[in-house]
């Protein structure tokens, strides 16, 4: 077998990554897997597929129209964060909130974090606190196909927000 | 700096002593929680400018940690590209790390079982490594450092999306749990494929370096989280600990079978294993990869008296080549590599007779 990065070289290298039952594979000859950092190393934890194959497949969505905006604090426009497959900083968050959340619905699944919350009162506003609570409650319902409730919680995020 | 990574050199690594819960299988686990600073550029974006205030506000803040401040700070720029690949080779740093950087710091307690590499993708990458499967543990003394380092730290965080970071596939609990399994039995006897494959229908990623047909390359895999987002920490954790625990026993049986079956053969093949590694004088990394894996398997079926667990964890990382080097303090070329490697192994596997 060839080496898929050069096409040249007889490929020593393989490396398998399994994510929802879809296979992927990488083989690679000594000199290219030298060139990715990759060769003669004894499993290397951080190491992933995705992040060496260039180009993100998660951020292949085009959005639906032409997007002018600019996040206010590091200047980057929605096209360059999809070239790049990274975001600028936390003003891109609330400033493409909207393309974000289809994005992160496609790769997180459709969730609220739920996790570790930063002491220093990331959540102090009592309104996102509620919001925040609101969500969970709402999420809980809809897991409980409690469809009434979830309806009611729904409306109450609306107004607060 | 030279002086910090001859010294890590001619130690081990606190969390391959093998000291840890299942640690015949279970080579280690792993905790990383990325976060980013409120008010600055991500990395992949940043100027320097801003790459350098936000290492100072990390450095003050791990200065003030009671985990972090007797460890020791390493800039990236100050080393060369061996000695990045040392630090690659005993998991501290990423490959993106390899390349170094301006204003790209690793911070490493005493003993590599915590760590925290500055300015790579996000911010702050926080790690913690430990041996066999406790990733409960793992989880919790990075949470701890997590709360100190943020008494000083604004992190970058919205309720709905939690800890932002770079890139999208981390935001949420800014966390990746992992554990390394060394699976040799279920390989020989090709179940690995199947396996592997149910594991990430539960939402979480198997990988491994593998062989093509019959040539193993050390039968090493490891199953992480998949999701980031919606998940308490703990549940992220436990959905890992428990698919590792099930390959665990998995591999176990297949183990017995192997054992049960073909004693006589095994008991074979760790002899010729032992043969080669004890008499060689050159050795490749991949050939000495393969021999250890099967040791390793030997030690846990009681097939090689007075050998353990922990001097196989250790020899997995004093071959490799950048470690070489490093004792060495020079470079060497692939060939006296191999040529130092034999010799090593020659020498540890004297000292155990």
């Amino acid at each position: 077998m060839l080496c898929q990065i050069c096409g040249k070289r007889e490929a020593t290298f393989h490396f398998k990554e399994v994510i929802n039952a879809e296979e992927r594979e990488l083989h690679l000859c000594e000199v290219c897997a030298k060139g990715k950092g990759l060769s003669e190393s004894f499993f290397i934890p951080s190491f992933s597929l995705s992040n060496l194959m260039a180009g993100l497949t998660e951020f292949e969505i085009p959005p639906s129209q032409e997007i002018r905006a600019r996040c206010p604090h590091c200047g980057l426009d929605y096209a360059q964060i999809r070239k790049k497959g990274k975001i600028g900083c936390l003003l891109c968050y609330q400033t493409f909130k909207d393309y974000l959340a289809v994005l992160l619905e496609k790769i997180q699944g459709k969730a609220y974090h739920s996790g570790k919350v930063p002491r220093k009162g990331k959540l102090e506003s009592k309104e996102q606190r509620q919001i925040y609570k609101l969500r969970k409650d709402l999420e809980e319902a809809v897991r409980k196909e409690e469809y009434e409730k979830a309806a009611q919680l729904r409306d109450e995020i609306r107004g607060l927000e | 700096m030279t002086m910090i990574l001859q010294k890590m050199a001619n130690s081990s690594s606190l969390w391959l002593k093998a000291d840890g819960p299942e640690a015949g299988i279970v080579f280690s686990c792993r905790v990383r929680l990325a976060r980013n600073l409120e008010n600055f550029t991500f990395p992949p974006w940043a100027k320097d400018s801003v790459m350098k205030e936000a290492s100072e506000k990390i450095i003050e803040a791990v200065s003030k940690s009671d985990y972090l401040k007797q460890a020791e700070l390493i800039d990236m720029n100050e080393l060369s590209s061996t000695q990045r690949r040392f630090l690659l080779e005993r998991h501290l740093i990423s490959v993106e790390f390899t390349e170094g950087g301006n204003y790209r710091f690793l911070v490493v307690e005493k003993g590599e079982m915590l760590s925290l590499m500055i300015n790579e993708e996000d911010h702050l990458r926080l790690q913690v490594i430990l041996s066999g499967l406790q990733l409960m543990e793992a989880w919790r003394l990075s949470d701890r450092v997590d709360d100190q380092l943020e008494e000083n730290l604004n992190y970058a965080f919205l309720p709905q999306w939690g800890y932002l970071t770079a890139c999208p596939t981390n935001v949420g609990t800014g966390m990746r749990a992992s554990s390394m399994l060394h699976l040799p039995a279920l390989t020989t006897t090709h179940k690995i494929g199947d396996i592997l494959k149910s594991i990430s229908k539960l939402g979480l990623v198997a990988r491994g370096l593998y062989g093509e047909g019959t040539k193993s390359e050390g039968d090493f895999f490891q199953i992480s989280n998949q999701v980031t987002l919606g998940l308490k920490e703990e549940e992220i954790v436990d959905n890992v600990e428990r698919v590792t625990r099930q390959v665990v026993e998995q591999e176990k049986k297949a183990r017995q079978v192997l054992f049960k079956r073909n004693k006589t053969q095994l008991t074979d093949e760790m002899g010729r294993a032992y043969g080669v590694l004890i008499n060689a004088h050159l050795m490749s990394s991949k050939e000495a990869i393969n021999l250890l894996s099967k040791l390793r398997l030997g030690v846990y079926l009681d097939l090689l008296p007075g050998f353990s667990i922990r001097v196989l964890n250790e020899l997995f990382f004093l071959i490799t080549p950048a470690q070489l080097q490093i004792k060495e303090g020079k470079e060497l070329s692939p060939f006296s590599r191999d040529e130092l490697r034999a010799k090593v192994i020659r020498e540890k596997l004297s000292s155990l007779k």
